[in-house]
C-alpha cells in the first residue's frame, strides 16, 4: 500500500508524539538505573553524568537477585511451553470440532480470563496446602506450583487465539494431507503449524508477557527459593524509603527481555496479529 | 476401481452437513461419474463419505470390492481435490506434489522423478520451483491436479474443482480434466452444481436433490429422458418450460392437456402412462428448443406475443406470452422476433414430457422402474 507523503509524515508525527509521551518516565526511571547513589534523587534531575554499573552489581550480585531471574525465567518459559503443548492442540479441535457444550466451554474458559488474579490466589494457597496435606505433594513454593497456577490465565489466551487462526485456515488444507496419506495429527503438525506459526510466536510472546510481569499470585504462592523479579523489585520499596537507583535497575532486566523479544520477533508478531486481515 | 455405495446414511443430526438419505449407487471401473444437484442436496456429503472425511451413520462403501467404511482417509487409497484452492502455503510448488509421497517414504530420487513426471502431464512443469503465491487460479488447481495424481490412486474425487475459477479457465480445465481421466483410465467421481459441466464431462450422471438419487444416467438420458420434474426442471439451460394442466381424454382415445385459455394434443407414447394416473393433474413440459415459430395457426399450436429478448450469441432466447403462460423459446438469431411482435409457437408431441403431479414421476417410465 503506497500512502501519500502528506499523510505518511502526518501519521509519524502522531506516532512519534504518542511514543514520547509514553517513553518519558521510562527513559528518566531507566537514566536513574546508570546513576550513581548520590544523585539518584538530586533535584532539579542531573541528566548528563558518568554512568555507573553499581546498581546492576549490587542488585544481581550482593542482594543476588539473579537468583530471581532464573527463577522468572524457568516459570515463565515453563509456563508458556505448558500452555502453548496444552493450548494448541485444543485450539485446534474448539475450531474444527462441534460437539456438545463446546460453545459453552469457550466462553467459560474467556470467564476465566475476566477473573482478577487477587480472586483466585487465596483459594490456589488453600488448595495447595490442602493438597500439600492430604497427599504431600507440595506445591507451594515451588515453580511447578506457579507453572500451574498460571495456566489459569495462559491456556484461555491461547486457545481463544489460536482458535482464531485455525479457524481462518479452510479445513480443505488438512483434509487433502489426511487423504494424501497422513494421520489427523500429522497434516497438523506438517501443514497446519507450519502456517499458523507466526500466530504461536504472537501468543507466546504476550503469554510470556503475563508471567513475566505476573506479580500478585507469585507474591502469594512463591516464598524464598522461587520468588520472580518483580518481587525482587518489591524489596526496594522499604517503609520510608525507596532505593530508586536500585529499583530502576531491576526494572530493566525485567524490560530488557521483552523489548529485545519484540524487536526480534516483531515481523511475526505482526504477522500473527493481523493474521486473516490482509493479504 | 469399481466404487459401491450401499444404503448409505447421513442423518440430519450430524450439525454442518447435509443429510444424504440411504443411497445406493455403482460406479464402474474407468469411469467419470457426475454428480450433479443444487447446494444443499449432498453430493458433497457422498463425496466426503467416499473420501473418509464424512462417516456415514450407516450403510457401506466399497472400492474395488474392498470395504472401506470403516478406513481413515489416509487407508483408501483415493485422492480428492478440493474447490478451495487447498494447497499448502508454506511450500513451493515441487513440495507441494511431493508431499503425498513423503507419507509413504519413497526415495528422493524417485519422488523427484514421479513429481517431473506428473508435473509434465498438467502442464506445470515450469512452474515447480515457484511459491503458490507466484502462481494464478487455474495453475493453483493444475497443482492440485498434480498432487491428487502423483500417488497413483484407485479413485480421484473432485468436489466442484473448477467453480473458483473464471469461465475461460474453466472450459479450459474442464477439458484437461477429461484427458486425464482418458490418459489414466482411472475412476473419476466428480461433484458440481453445474449442469453444463456435468453434460460435457460425464459418462455417468448422477442427479441429486435432498439427500436422494433422482435419476443416474448418461447426459443423454438425463436430458431426454428425465425420470422426474425435478430432473427435467433442472438439467438443461434455459431450463425447461413446465406447466401444470389437467388432463382430458376423448371417446375417440386423443388425450389433451389442457391449460387455462388453450389446449395441446398429446402423443400416443403416454397412452400407458396416463392409464395408470389415478387424478387428472400433470405437469407438462417441453425444452425451449424443441418450440417452433410458425407461420399461422395449426395443430397444436397457439398464438402468442413475444415479450422479452435474450441475445445468446448465434441464438436468442425469446420470451413469448401465451395466456397466462410465459414461454421460453430458442430461436435461431436471424429469425428472431422484436419485443411487441405477435407469433405462433408449435409444440411439437414427440418433445413433450409428461409427469403426474403428484409423484412428479415421468408418465414414460413403466411400472418397475418407479421403484427405482
Amino acid at each position: 500500500m503506497i500512502v501519500p507523503a502528506r499523510e505518511r509524515i502526518f501519521a509519524y508525527a502522531i506516532l512519534i508524539a504518542m511514543a514520547v509521551l509514553v517513553l518519558i518516565p521510562v527513559v528518566a526511571g531507566s537514566l536513574t538505573a546508570f546513576k550513581p547513589q548520590i544523585i539518584w534523587i538530586s533535584s532539579p534531575p542531573v541528566w548528563f553524568f558518568e554512568p555507573t554499573l553499581e546498581n546492576f552489581e549490587f542488585v544481581l550480585i550482593t542482594r543476588q537477585n539473579w537468583l530471581h531471574l532464573r527463577n522468572s525465567l524457568i516459570i515463565s518459559i515453563g509456563s508458556v511451553l505448558i500452555a502453548l503443548v496444552l493450548g494448541v492442540p485444543a485450539a485446534y479441535g474448539f475450531a474444527r470440532f462441534r460437539f456438545r457444550g463446546s460453545k459453552g466451554l469457550m466462553q467459560w474458559l474467556i470467564s476465566l480470563r475476566m477473573i482478577p488474579p487477587i480472586v483466585v490466589g487465596l483459594p490456589f494457597y488453600a488448595m495447595f496446602l490442602f493438597l500439600e496435606r492430604a497427599t504431600g505433594l507440595g506445591l507451594r513454593d515451588t515453580h511447578l506450583g506457579l507453572i500451574l497456577t498460571y495456566q489459569t490465565f495462559l491456556l484461555p489466551l491461547v486457545i481463544w487465539m489460536m482458535r482464531g487462526y485455525f479457524v481462518e485456515l479452510p479445513a480443505a488444507m488438512e483434509e487433502s494431507a489426511m487423504v494424501e496419506g497422513y494421520t489427523r495429527i500429522g497434516a497438523l503438525w506438517r501443514v497446519v503449524l507450519p502456517v499458523v506459526w507466526p500466530g504461536i510466536v504472537a501468543t507466546a510472546l504476550l503469554n510470556f508477557i503475563f508471567a513475566w510481569n505476573e506479580f500478585f499470585l507469585a507474591l502469594i504462592l512463591a516464598g524464598n527459593n522461587t520468588s520472580t523479579l518483580p518481587m525482587a523489585a518489591g524489596t526496594y520499596i522499604v517503609r520510608a524509603r525507596v532505593e530508586w537507583g536500585n529499583l530502576f535497575a531491576v526494572n530493566l532486566i525485567i524490560m530488557m527481555p521483552v523489548i529485545v523479544l519484540t524487536i526480534i520477533l516483531r515481523r511475526q508478531l505482526v504477522k500473527g496479529l493481523t493474521f486473516g486481515i490482509l493479504e | 476401481m469399481k466404487v459401491v455405495l450401499k444404503d448409505l446414511v447421513k442423518d440430519f443430526k450430524s450439525a454442518d452437513t447435509v443429510a444424504v438419505n440411504g443411497i445406493n449407487l455403482e460406479i464402474d471401473q474407468g469411469e467419470l461419474a457426475v454428480l450433479l444437484g443444487p447446494s444443499g442436496c449432498g453430493k458433497t456429503t457422498t463425496l466426503r463419505m467416499i473420501a473418509g472425511l464424512e462417516q456415514p451413520d450407516s450403510g457401506r462403501i466399497y472400492i474395488a470390492g474392498r470395504d472401506i467404511t470403516d478406513l481413515a482417509p489416509k487407508d483408501r487409497r483415493v485422492a480428492m481435490v478440493f474447490q478451495n484452492f487447498s494447497m499448502y502455503p508454506t511450500m513451493n510448488v515441487y513440495d507441494n506434489i511431493a508431499f503425498p509421497l513423503h507419507a509413504i517414504k519413497m526415495d528422493k530420487k524417485e519422488i523427484d522423478r514421479t513429481v517431473r513426471e506428473v508435473a509434465r502431464l498438467v502442464n506445470i512443469d515450469q512452474l515447480l520451483e515457484r511459491s503458490l503465491r507466484q502462481v494464478s487460479g487455474g495453475e493453483a488447481q493444475r497443482v492440485a491436479l498434480a498432487r491428487a495424481m502423483v500417488r497413483r490412486p484407485e479413485v480421484f474425487l473432485m468436489d466442484e474443482p473448477l467453480s473458483n475459477l473464471d469461465a475461460k479457465l474453466r472450459v479450459q480445465l474442464r477439458t484437461e480434466i477429461k484427458r486425464l481421466h482418458q490418459d489414466t483410465g482411472t475412476t473419476f467421481i466428480f461433484v458440481t452444481h453445474d449442469q453444463e459441466e456435468a453434460m460435457t464431462l460425464g459418462d455417468k450422471i448422477i442427479v441429486m436433490n435432498r439427500g436422494d438419487i433422482q435419476q443416474v444416467g448418461t447426459p443423454h438420458e438425463v436430458f431426454f429422458s428425465p425420470r422426474n420434474a425435478f430432473v427435467a426442471n433442472f438439467v438443461g439451460t434455459p431450463s425447461m418450460n413446465m406447466l401444470p394442466g389437467s388432463l382430458r381424454i376423448e371417446e375417440s382415445g386423443r388425450m389433451f392437456a389442457a391449460f387455462p385459455g388453450f389446449e395441446l394434443e398429446l402423443p400416443r407414447r403416454f397412452a400407458a402412462g396416463l392409464r395408470r394416473m389415478s387424478s387428472h393433474h400433470v405437469i407438462w413440459g417441453i425444452r425451449p428448443e424443441a418450440i417452433k415459430l410458425v407461420s399461422g395457426p395449426g395443430d397444436n399450436c397457439v398464438p402468442g406475443v413475444v415479450e422479452l429478448v435474450e441475445a445468446l450469441g448465434s441464438r436468442d432466447l425469446m420470451f413469448v406470452r401465451v395466456q397466462d403462460q410465459l414461454f421460453g423459446v430458442i430461436v435461431d438469431a436471424l429469425d428472431s422476433l422484436a419485443v411487441g411482435e405477435a407469433c405462433h409457437l408449435h409444440f411439437d408431441g414427440a418433445h413433450m414430457h409428461l409427469f403426474d403431479a403428484d409423484s412428479e414421476l415421468s408418465l414414460l417410465l413403466d411400472e418397475k422402474a418407479k421403484g427405482a
